[in-house]
């Protein structure tokens, strides 16, 4: 009996209520052993699968260190935990919730500082002047050395905050902060504001692969059986099945539909009879239905597909190209 | 006894040969701790070093490093014991550096010399004992590549630029050491631009009480009461700054023909001088003060029986370090086979004021990577 792959989901909040909405989605069900209280769990629709309970931050690790296949975590966890995520881990797919920005906040008073040259020219003159570095506070040590050092910042020191990080400036523990927020609301709330070109990273949550886990022939299978799924529901998530009949449907006009409007044709060009079945991102689908109707047909049905399977499954592609 | 315990045998006692070397000429042996407070080290020398340090902490939490150079925990252990000038030490021992693999932990020798006066002349010393540090690891004729962060200093003071300008050119120089591909964004205007236009517009002529009233209305208008690390003051001051450049101007051209120039002047320190006397002569800039101060230290360098002629001195040539404010030096193995440098050093004037003492102390050091001379001298 092989060991099953280990899939690190997040063990509590918004994003655990997210995670599991998402696993079902894709037609999964974390099922949790003895209830709420027990850090392991099971997906009983495909085998060879392990659930391990963790915070979001021990699953960015967790993957560093190939101790779990997969997790669900942000990527600013990500990009904080290995400053060579890239080499250790893939980021399979954006999962559509979880979005939140890095940012680099400065109090609302600097009406001066509105980029990050400003910040740059700010903190030299704060330096010389007052003999002492500028100080940012923040828990993404790795991400701010790297972007300042990428805007050519030097004089500042770091003061690391691991929780309301947001009140530094006004309690006088820093005087700007790198922080992630979601709508702004509580920066402005501490009288910060967002610096124009301070946006370090936009986050979101994400399936990531560990490219350090031991991957033998059976934890691919059991990757690719979970990965099925989720680039099932991907594609029936970002797709719309537009369905139609009419005389004149011909390749010509699937040709075009495929290039005006994103369409794809995944079932083949319309039969004899003129029956034609679409796959159409959301954003297009109407500007599509009107071209079919001019094109003659009567009748347009949309509709969202539950599941779209296809062979060719592009994020275990990805996996298998990286892992070699 | 296998080969590995025999060569560390031997490069040991050279080192030890060399601290002998220190002794004689005056310098008292110290032996500082290994233990650092991390905030001295991440304060200096910036976030930067941050990757570099091995870091733990103590009980209470305080951050400390283990040392990552002999300069800083020498001159604090001066500072400590209230230690009176001129003062002279040297050391050996290992320091503590992540260079992205290898051991981590390194052996250095080196002298710090305090307090001396003559400032030129102890330059010229500090070398000549550098120089003196390789022949002992029979590394023959190494390559000497010089610079002056001073006289940078001295050249940007000279140019009559805004206070925004040399701040930044400075910062810069300090930095990168490659300065040249920084004067293509120095050439660009600063950023304030349209956004503020109006406002610059309504401050330039200010005297600075007007201009603090005048950012104080801004905020109550825009109801911030909390104002946050900054002072008024410093704000108002920066407005002024930056009304005072001009909405649009970058550096002007004769200020990057000048720059320019400068710094591609390179050569055996004679031949620098004489293309620096000739530049501060065109462009009309006053450097005779730094400019005979360089001759002097060249003067006394020559009479102690340095090679002048073999030293190549460039004027872009600056210590990533930003506590250097003089002569910079380093000294590579001629032959190419240890790519580091074996022995670095140079002028630190600010160093112990920084460090807190009372008063300022002019300092001249070097340290000697006793590994590498080992290597490079292991022909």
């Amino acid at each position: 009996m092989s060991a099953p792959i280990i899939v690190g989901v997040p063990s509590k909040g918004r994003l655990m209520e997210n995670a599991h909405a998402f696993f079902a989605r894709a037609g999964m069900t974390l099922v949790q052993g003895r209830g709420g209280r027990d850090y392991r769990g099971t997906i009983p629709e495909i085998g060879g699968v392990e659930v391990a309970y963790l915070s979001a931050a021990e699953i960015a690790s967790n993957l560093a260190q190939g101790a779990i296949h997969f997790g669900v975590t942000g990527e600013d966890l990500v990009r904080e935990t290995m400053p060579d995520a890239d080499a250790r881990v893939l980021l399979v797919d954006g999962l559509g919730f979880g979005q939140a920005n890095v940012v680099v906040a400065v109090p609302q008073a600097w009406i001066d500082v509105r980029t990050m040259r400003d910040l740059d020219d700010v903190a030299n003159a704060f330096h010389t002047k007052r003999g002492k570095r500028m100080r940012v506070a923040t828990k993404y040590v790795n991400l701010t050395r790297n972007f300042f050092a990428g805007h050519g910042i030097v004089d500042y020191r770091i003061v690391e905050s691991l929780g309301a990080t947001e009140g530094a400036p006004a309690t006088g523990a820093a005087e700007l902060i790198v922080d992630i927020t979601t709508t702004g609301s509580t920066l402005a709330a501490n009288g910060l504001k967002v610096v124009d070109d301070g946006i370090i990273l936009r986050s979101q949550a994400n399936l990531v692969a560990s490219l350090t886990a031991p991957w033998g022939k059976s934890e691919k299978n059991a990757a690719r059986a979970l990965l099925d799924r989720i680039a099932s529901e991907r594609s029936a998530r970002t797709m719309r099945e537009v369905r139609s009949r009419f005389k004149s449907a011909d390749a010509e006009m699937v040709a075009e539909a495929k290039g005006r409007f994103g369409a794809q044709a995944p079932l083949g060009g319309p039969t004899s009879s003129g029956m034609l079945t679409l796959l159409c991102p959301p954003d297009t689908v109407h500007d599509l239905a009107i071209f079919l109707r001019k094109q003659g047909a009567e009748t347009v049905m949309v509709a969202a597909p539950e599941y779209v399977f296809a062979r060719e499954n592009p994020l275990y592609q990805a996996l298998i190209s990286r892992l070699g | 006894m296998d080969a590995d315990n025999r060569n560390a045998r031997a490069m040991n006692g050279r080192a030890e040969a060399l601290v002998e070397l220190y002794e004689r000429a005056g310098y008292a042996r110290v032996q500082p701790a290994i233990l650092q407070p991390a905030d001295v080290f991440l304060e200096l020398s910036g976030e930067e070093l941050r990757r570099r340090l091995f870091l733990t902490s103590d009980v209470g939490g305080e951050e400390l490093c283990l040392r990552p150079d002999l300069t800083i925990p020498t001159c604090r252990m001066h500072i400590e014991k209230v230690a009176p000038v001129p003062a002279s030490y040297c050391y050996l021992g290992p320091v503590f550096r992540d260079r992205g693999g290898g051991a981590g932990e390194y052996v250095q020798a080196g002298i710090e010399s305090l307090g001396r006066e003559d400032s030129e002349a102890a330059d010229a010393e500090c070398l000549s004992l550098a120089l003196e540090s390789a022949k002992q690891f029979d590394v023959s004729r190494p390559s000497v590549r010089m610079g002056d962060v001073g006289l940078f200093s001295a050249l940007v003071a000279a140019l009559d630029l805004p206070p925004v300008w040399q701040r930044r050119l400075l910062k810069d120089f300090n930095r990168t050491g490659t300065l040249a591909a920084d004067l293509t964004t120095l050439k660009q205007p600063p950023s304030v631009g349209s956004a503020h236009a109006g406002m610059l517009a309504a401050i330039q002529g200010s005297d600075p009480t007007a201009a603090r009233a005048f950012v104080a209305d801004l905020l109550k208008i825009a109801g911030i009461s909390n104002v946050g690390g900054r002072t008024l003051d410093e704000i108002a001051e920066r407005f002024l700054e930056q009304a005072s450049l001009g909405a649009t101007s970058g550096l002007g051209s004769e200020t990057m023909t000048a720059l320019e120039r400068y710094l591609s002047i390179e050569g055996d320190p004679d031949e620098a001088l004489a293309s620096l006397r000739k530049l501060a002569k065109d462009a009309r800039l006053d450097l005779s003060s730094a400019l005979d101060r360089f001759e002097q230290r060249v003067g006394f360098m020559a009479a102690g029986g340095l090679d002048v002629s073999g030293i190549r001195f460039a004027t872009a040539f600056g210590r990533a370090l930003d506590y250097y404010s003089g002569m910079v030096f380093e000294i590579y193995d001629a032959k190419g086979k240890v790519q580091w440098p074996l022995i670095a050093g140079g002028r630190y004037d600010r160093l112990m004021t920084l460090l807190g003492s009372p008063a300022p102390v002019p300092a001249v050091g070097f340290a000697a990577w006793v590994e590498e001379l080992q290597q490079a001298g292991a022909a």
